[in-house]
């Protein structure tokens, strides 16, 4: 008989620490059926993204030997890397405002472990090895079994040519797919790196999806943690409705009944192998699998749907769901401020770098009877995909400077980085002593502006002029 | 039929109580057990390669390795460079251009667009009179590994990071105005852009 899973330990770790491997049963519904729809737009958006082209470049295409990152349009470099702050507090404020309101909606619809395990692995073994029944069965024959042979080895072929492609798409992410395409062609002894990291990827996700699976979400992912964490009596969850199912059992003269009749059907098509009738619980990836499941045997028994449904802890004890409650509106509050502070820091991002340094190997500065001299090394990092052409100013200086030799401005190549000698001089009859000054570097268009303070360096103001050498 | 109650493997309570609070008897998955056994082996497999082997290659024998593979070919680059390969680069166009883009983003600040120098800064590059060395090589080591001057550093840096290639370019540029065999050495303080 079946293992009954118990709400005191976890159903697919057995009492000896081995596992207890699943075959939950295919369901059909509403919920599987948007949720299947749902799952395989994202999977059409991740395989989508490196092939949109966006003012020249791919959609999402993170150039890690570049140190370019380029996100819907927009080229980051590393000096912008200070806006990923928004980017992992906008996530963590989302996780919490979406899980308080409605618990771990994101496991079940968006996580790429839910959307790859649910709508496409479990489909292979469905259509390879057949149903939860057939495959139970071909479980128990022993390895050496010809049909357990052929099918479950067909089955890893499918699952090795799956992950190897999901990890070619990931790996596009990163080199792009002109990238990619020498690295499909060529030899892997040319570019070793990148096949191991493929080679590795897909080796990881075979792991996770031939034999790990629902261990991930119980034991690994932190979210999950996190999210059983942040519900509440009134977050929305997967609930069974105790009230209107109690006492379960067939309906049998002279005894009153609830609406559960305990056919189990929700244990067998539950992913992590629990029983959403004993409440919510640490394992429960809210799939709406058992909703569906149950909402089926009510329809067979002309009885209401939603003994299993989305509803909050507090609605399912006869009382009513508060959506908007003081942590839930400080959570959207401050997504809300986030998103505008980063809107405005995305806005005021410049198409270039800039950055002065003291020129290392030389003197701090040199006193000459004509003039002060010191030497910086100049970077500008340009961030377009054309050549720029770029000027050095003063933006601000107490005393007249002159910036060496770059009247004539700087080309830099696309995407491309320079550095050189940059010579600021004053000449000794202004020089007073050191000063702060604030220079400026101008593309040619005059649409990117970038400052930065300096500190000129230089004898005492009270020193005596060098002797004429 | 079986009451779901009825289950084999309900899990034991462990004898002890604190405060009235009891734990489960549970054991830890195996594949969580295998990956703590699994380090063990591991630290004891990496203690003994790296550490009693002698076949591992340590991380500063590997660096050394690497960056004297990278020395032995700049070296070879550079013995092909000697003051007659330097003259014959400095008459070919292609290498003049590719030594001027350089010499424009980088040498120009203290050199000037025109090789005049700047006076106090830079030395005056565009006459047959040459400070530190006047032939082609020693132009090159003077760009390569830059002046020093009386035990100071100059405001001529080393510039070793361009490579041997554009320094090699470089230096034909400015060969490129000069004629083999004119080329004179003058104390520092003559340099006019010194003056």
């Amino acid at each position: 008989m079946a293992h009954v899973p118990q709400r005191d330990s976890v159903t697919t770790i057995a009492p000896d620490g081995s596992r207890r491997f699943l075959q939950p049963a295919d369901v059909g519904g509403q919920w599987v059926r948007a949720r299947r729809a749902f799952g395989w737009l994202l999977i059409a958006l991740f395989a989508a993204m490196p092939w949109i082209d966006i003012n020249g470049n791919p959609a999402v295409f993170l150039d890690i030997e570049q140190r370019h990152f380029h996100l819907f349009g927009a080229t980051l470099g590393l000096d912008d890397f200070w806006l990923l702050f928004f980017a992992i507090s906008g996530l963590g404020f989302t996780v919490y405002a979406v899980t308080a309101m409605f618990g771990r909606i994101w496991c079940g619809w968006a996580c790429p472990q839910t959307v790859y395990m649910e709508h496409l692995f479990r489909w292979v073994d469905r259509w390879i090895e057949g149903d939860h029944h057939q495959r139970t069965r071909l479980d128990g024959l022993p390895f050496n079994d010809p049909e357990k042979l052929r099918k479950r080895g067909f089955r890893f072929l499918v699952y090795i040519a799956l992950c190897w492609l999901v990890a070619h798409i990931f790996l596009a992410y990163f080199v792009s797919i002109p990238g990619l395409y020498p690295l499909i062609t060529g030899a892997p002894t040319a570019h070793p790196t990148a096949f191991i990291g493929m080679a590795a990827m897909t080796g990881v996700l075979l792991f996770n999806f031939w034999w790990f699976r629902e261990q991930l979400c119980l034991a690994i992912c932190p979210y999950g943690r996190l999210q059983s964490a942040l519900i509440d009596d009134n977050s929305v969850i997967v609930g069974y409705d105790a009230r209107r199912g109690e006492p379960r059992g067939k309906a049998v003269a002279g005894i009153t009944t609830g609406d559960c009749i305990d056919c189990r059907r929700c244990v067998q098509v539950c992913p992590t192998g629990i029983d959403i009738r004993q409440g919510l619980q640490m394992e429960c990836i809210a799939c709406t699998s058992c909703m569906d499941a149950c909402d089926d045997i009510m329809t067979k028994l002309k009885r209401p749907v939603g003994l299993v449904r989305y509803a909050s802890l507090n609605e399912l004890n006869g009382g009513q769901t508060q959506y908007w409650r003081p942590r839930t509106i400080l959570y959207a509050a401050l997504l809300g401020i986030g998103a505008v502070v980063a809107a405005f820091s995305l806005s005021q991002i410049q198409k270039a770098g800039f950055k002065l340094t003291r020129q290392p190997g030389v003197e701090l500065y040199t006193d000459s009877p004509g003039a002060v001299t010191n030497f910086f090394r100049a970077k500008i990092l340009n961030k377009q995909g054309r050549e720029v052409r770029f000027f050095i100013e003063t933006e601000f200086s107490p005393v007249p400077i002159t910036i060496l030799n770059q009247s004539a401005g700087l080309v830099v190549p696309p995407e491309g980085e320079v550095t050189f000698p940059l010579v600021i001089m004053v000449d000794r009859a202004h020089y007073t002593g050191e000063f702060n000054l604030t220079v400026r570097l101008r593309s040619e268009d005059g649409k990117t502006r970038l400052k930065q303070k300096l500190h000129f360096l230089g004898p005492d103001s009270t020193a005596p002029q060098p002797p004429t050498r | 039929m079986t009451s779901p109650e009825s289950s084999d493997d309900k899990p034991v309570l462990m004898p002890h109580s604190y405060d009235g609070i009891q734990e489960f008897d549970q054991s830890l998955p195996n594949w969580w057990l295998f990956t703590l056994f699994g380090s063990i082996v591991f630290a004891a497999l990496y203690w003994a390669y790296y550490f009693h082997s002698g076949v591992a290659v340590d991380d500063h024998t590997a660096l050394d390795a690497d960056l004297s593979v990278l020395e032995a070919k700049q070296l070879a680059a550079v013995k092909d460079l000697n003051d007659e390969t330097l003259w014959k680069m400095s008459r070919n166009a292609l290498t003049v251009t590719e030594g001027q883009a350089v010499y424009t983003s980088l040498c120009i600040t203290c050199h000037g667009p025109t090789l005049a120098g700047v006076k106090g800064i830079g030395f005056r590059l565009n006459d047959a009179d040459w400070v530190h060395g006047n032939t082609p090589t020693a132009i090159y080591r003077n760009i390569s590994e830059g002046i020093v001057f009386d035990g100071k550093p100059t405001g001529m840096a080393p510039q070793k990071a361009l490579g041997t290639a554009k320094i090699a370019a470089v230096t034909a540029f400015l060969l490129s105005t000069q004629e083999p065999g004119k080329l004179a050495v003058i104390p520092r303080s003559e340099e006019p852009s010194q003056k």
